[in-house]
């Protein structure tokens, strides 16, 4: 059986040898491509654009769905009682460049590295929050559908930013390590307001930081076309 | 294991025979060839690709890819859910942040053949779906209705998030034609076509494209019927009676212009009386005195006997009955008949000339009826007494002319006559108004003429077929050199109501007139001498006249004395009848 294997996967490798000639010369790549004889890769710039807009369309979406539970499920006298809020954001431990100054003094590449970091962070969080938030009774479809819209497209961001990195700083690729977040497990069931107040914070939290990657992404897009007049 | 062992022998055995294999009809597929790929909302992606020859033995697809700067290679996940010679990438699989290495391998029991490699990126290949829930409505605004086009994106693009960013585009037209009209919409899921014919029939359609991408197909046309206005033909209305107006307005100012012009045209003028050689202006300025004297001609009457010959016209004779009388009396505009042939006196152009007595009958007729009126309010009495003895008169005088012509023994005596019966009117009819002495006379004349029992007259009218004649007596004679003149009854008169004679007046006819204004009378016959004629004497009052007449020239055998007769010596000389020897009768 094994020699069998091994004996149809080097057949193939044979045929498949002058396929794989081809591809590795890299043809010439044209802006606006629609046809099939398209580039090897994608330039830099196109790449850092479509992850800013990316980054742009979580912050827009989760700005929504934050609203959105605000009204749902707190009533009024909780909404000024989060701000101060005992549920402490959980990216509060990343190192995280939080003042301007800070951010100027900041490299690219520490930019980019900060930007991984809260998108991996907060990948396992919004998968957790779209279970709980299927316990409610009357979610509306809408929240739900913003929150996995989010969640989904926060995973390909991640996959974007690493593919950045990669063309920008030459380095190799960082695996996600999912399994270090392991923060939240649905080992009991909490009260409903507790929840609530949770999820909340969460949300809330969620939207500031994804607030911050669009803030990062931008302004290493400045620092790329015209680095003196960045902020 | 030895099983599999020779299988393994064979398929090498297999692959080692086929190239040597020449002349036989199975051989390694052809070449497939990717025709496109493409993603709908950029979030999947689906390959289509072309088979070649099959080489005659069944042959097998297989899609590998392998993502950007990574060597590992991936086989198509989906087969089957784009349809035949398809591959369909899911969500998981599509990253829009590399590019995709796609290759197809055809494969038959002979070989294998690979596809040229293609780099996809998915970004650039998206083409939506048609867009959905296209609805087309007819608005108004203000009268003129317009349609209104709205549609959704397709349902699969997400482009509330703004994952994607579509751009629309309509085209419509009228049914049965051919030609399209296009209009872009940009983002806006709604538009507004104006311009449109009424009742006529539309189709519309929408289409889609993402900011990078392809455009969608069309989708499914929608069917609109816009309803029928009239605000188009009100306007066109207005419009042509706008311009009828002006094209009035323009022709009445044209009109108006020419208006002079046009109404000779239309309505020629009449043409005036015209007397040849009279300045109107006197009419208007002058005294009465100038107005007649430049009436007067001083070549007239022709006296030369050459011109005998041009007065001379054929007469008929008139007769009126009793009835025509009347009417005549009654309803006749002398003046104006009186006016018309005045101006017809000396017009040598008409038919009529000077011969035609009638006319001037009437003239003295008209001015004797005038003198009548404006003196005397008896004026009318006398007038229709005037009237009646115009009529008279122009009985007789025509049948004295005709009598003249008839008889043959009156050659000279004829020539004669003919002045005798012009001379006296014309000097008569110009007998001015304002002359006391000869409205007096005239008075007379009149009263004279009235005192003639009426019924006696027109008895005496009405005999028809009776010659008579009418002599002129010379009244007087004006300080204006006018010879006024009243007629003398002959006293003689063969049928009956042949009324007085009137006794102790003599008369004479006027042989003529010679440029001394003097007039030559011709002694003529007759006194009345009644006895002796036929006529009945009645009435022996002496103030009445009679109308008596006779003819004179015929032989009668009335014969009388000469009586004297009245004349007055006038300024300019007069004839003095009686100291003429009398002529012979004849």
């Amino acid at each position: 059986m094994h020699t069998m294997a091994v004996i149809q996967r080097s057949v193939w490798a044979l045929l498949l040898w002058p396929s794989l000639l081809t591809v590795s010369m890299p043809l010439d790549c044209k802006e606006e491509q629609g046809s099939l004889s398209g580039c090897t890769s994608i330039s830099q710039e196109k790449l850092l654009d479509r992850v800013i807009h990316h980054a742009e369309l979580i912050y827009r979406v989760s700005e929504e769905s934050c609203s959105l539970f605000e009204e749902m499920f707190l009533p009024f006298p909780l909404q000024l009682q989060s701000s101060q809020a005992g549920y402490a954001c959980i990216t509060k431990a990343l190192p995280m460049p939080s003042s301007k100054s800070e951010i100027q003094q900041i490299s690219d590449k520490w930019l980019l590295h900060s930007v991984l970091m809260l998108v991996q962070s907060w990948i396992e969080p919004l998968v957790y929050l779209q279970t709980t938030m299927d316990r409610y009774d009357h979610a509306p479809d809408m929240l739900l559908n913003k929150t996995k819209w989010v969640s989904d497209k926060l995973i390909s961001l991640e996959q974007g930013v690493v593919v950045l990195i990669k063309k920008m700083l030459d380095e190799g690729m960082l695996a996600t390590t999912y399994s270090e977040q392991g923060l939240f497990q649905s080992d009991v069931q909490p009260e409903m307001l507790e929840s609530v107040m949770r999820d909340y914070t969460l949300l809330s939290c969620f939207k500031k930081d994804a607030h911050k990657m669009e803030t990062f992404l931008k302004l290493l897009k400045c620092r790329q076309t015209d680095k003196y007049n960045c902020p | 294991m030895m099983k599999k062992f020779r299988e393994v022998i064979l398929l090498l055995l297999l692959l080692s025979f086929v190239p040597h294999a020449e002349g036989t009809r199975y051989s390694l597929p052809g070449k497939p060839a990717l025709t496109r790929c493409r993603s709908p909302e950029k979030e999947t992606f689906t390959c289509w690709w072309e088979p070649g020859s099959d080489g005659g033995l069944p042959t097998t697809y297989a899609l590998y890819y392998r993502k950007e700067n990574s060597e590992t290679v991936y086989e198509c996940p989906d087969y089957h859910t784009a349809g035949k010679n398809s591959c369909f990438f899911n969500k998981n699989d599509t990253s829009i942040w590399v590019n995709y290495n796609i290759t197809v391998v055809a494969s038959n029991a002979l070989g294998s053949t690979f596809s040229d490699p293609v780099d996809i990126d998915v970004v650039y290949i998206v083409k939506p779906n048609p867009p959905e829930k296209v609805a087309v409505t007819v608005m108004e605004d203000k009268g003129w209705p317009f349609l209104r086009v709205s549609w959704e994106p397709p349902h699969k693009a997400d482009t509330r998030s703004g994952w994607i960013t579509l751009i629309y585009e309509l085209r419509v037209k009228l049914e049965g034609e051919n030609e399209w009209e296009m209009h872009l919409a940009g983002q806006q899921k709604m538009f507004n076509i104006f311009s449109l014919r009424s009742g006529g029939r539309y189709l519309v359609q929408v289409r889609c494209k993402p900011d990078h991408g392809f455009w969608s197909e069309w989708s499914s046309a929608s069917h609109i019927k816009v309803p029928d206005y009239f605000h188009r033909e009100r306007s066109v209305w207005i419009l042509i009676t706008v311009f009828f107006a002006f094209i009035f307005l323009i022709v009445s100012w044209c009109i108006h212009i020419n208006s002079h012009s046009l109404k000779h045209c239309i309505l020629p003028p009449v043409p005036g009386p015209k007397i040849r050689g009279f300045d109107k202006q006197l009419l208007k300025n002058g005294k009465s005195e100038d107005i007649f004297s430049a009436l007067v001609v001083s070549d007239f009457p022709p006296t030369s006997s050459s011109n005998y010959e041009d007065l001379l016209v054929e007469y008929l004779e008139v007769y009126i009955p009793e009835e025509q009388e009347l009417i005549l009396e009654e309803s006749k505009d002398l003046h104006d008949g009186c006016l018309k042939p005045k101006g017809s006196t000396f017009d040598s152009d008409s038919g009529r000339g000077s011969c035609d007595s009638h006319t001037l009958l009437m003239d003295k007729c008209g001015e004797a009826k005038d003198d009548g009126r404006q003196t005397d309010q008896d004026g009318s009495q006398t007038g229709s007494e005037a009237q009646r003895q115009q009529a008279a008169w122009e009985q007789e005088a025509l049948t004295y002319a005709h009598e003249d012509m008839i008889s043959p023994d009156m050659s000279s005596g004829r020539v004669k006559t003919w002045p005798s019966v012009f001379s006296p009117l014309p000097q008569y009819s110009l007998s001015p108004l304002s002359q006391p002495s000869s409205l007096e006379t005239a008075k007379q004349h009149c009263l004279s003429d009235s005192l003639f029992p009426p019924s006696s007259l027109s008895s005496y009218l009405t005999q028809p077929g009776q010659s008579t004649k009418e002599y002129v007596e010379v009244h007087t004679v004006n300080e204006e050199d006018m010879v006024l003149l009243h007629p003398v009854p002959v006293g003689h008169s063969h049928g009956k109501g042949c009324l007085q004679t009137h006794q102790g007046e003599d008369y004479s006819k006027v042989n003529g007139v010679d440029k001394n204004n003097v007039l030559l009378l011709q002694r003529e016959v007759m006194e009345e001498q009644v006895d002796m004629c036929p006529c009945e004497n009645k009435d022996a009052n002496g103030a009445t006249e009679s109308y008596c007449t006779s003819s004179a020239q015929k032989s009668i055998p009335c014969i009388h004395t000469a009586l004297p007769v009245q004349e007055e010596k006038a300024v300019n000389g007069y004839v003095d009848t009686a100291t003429m020897f009398p002529l012979p009768i004849h």
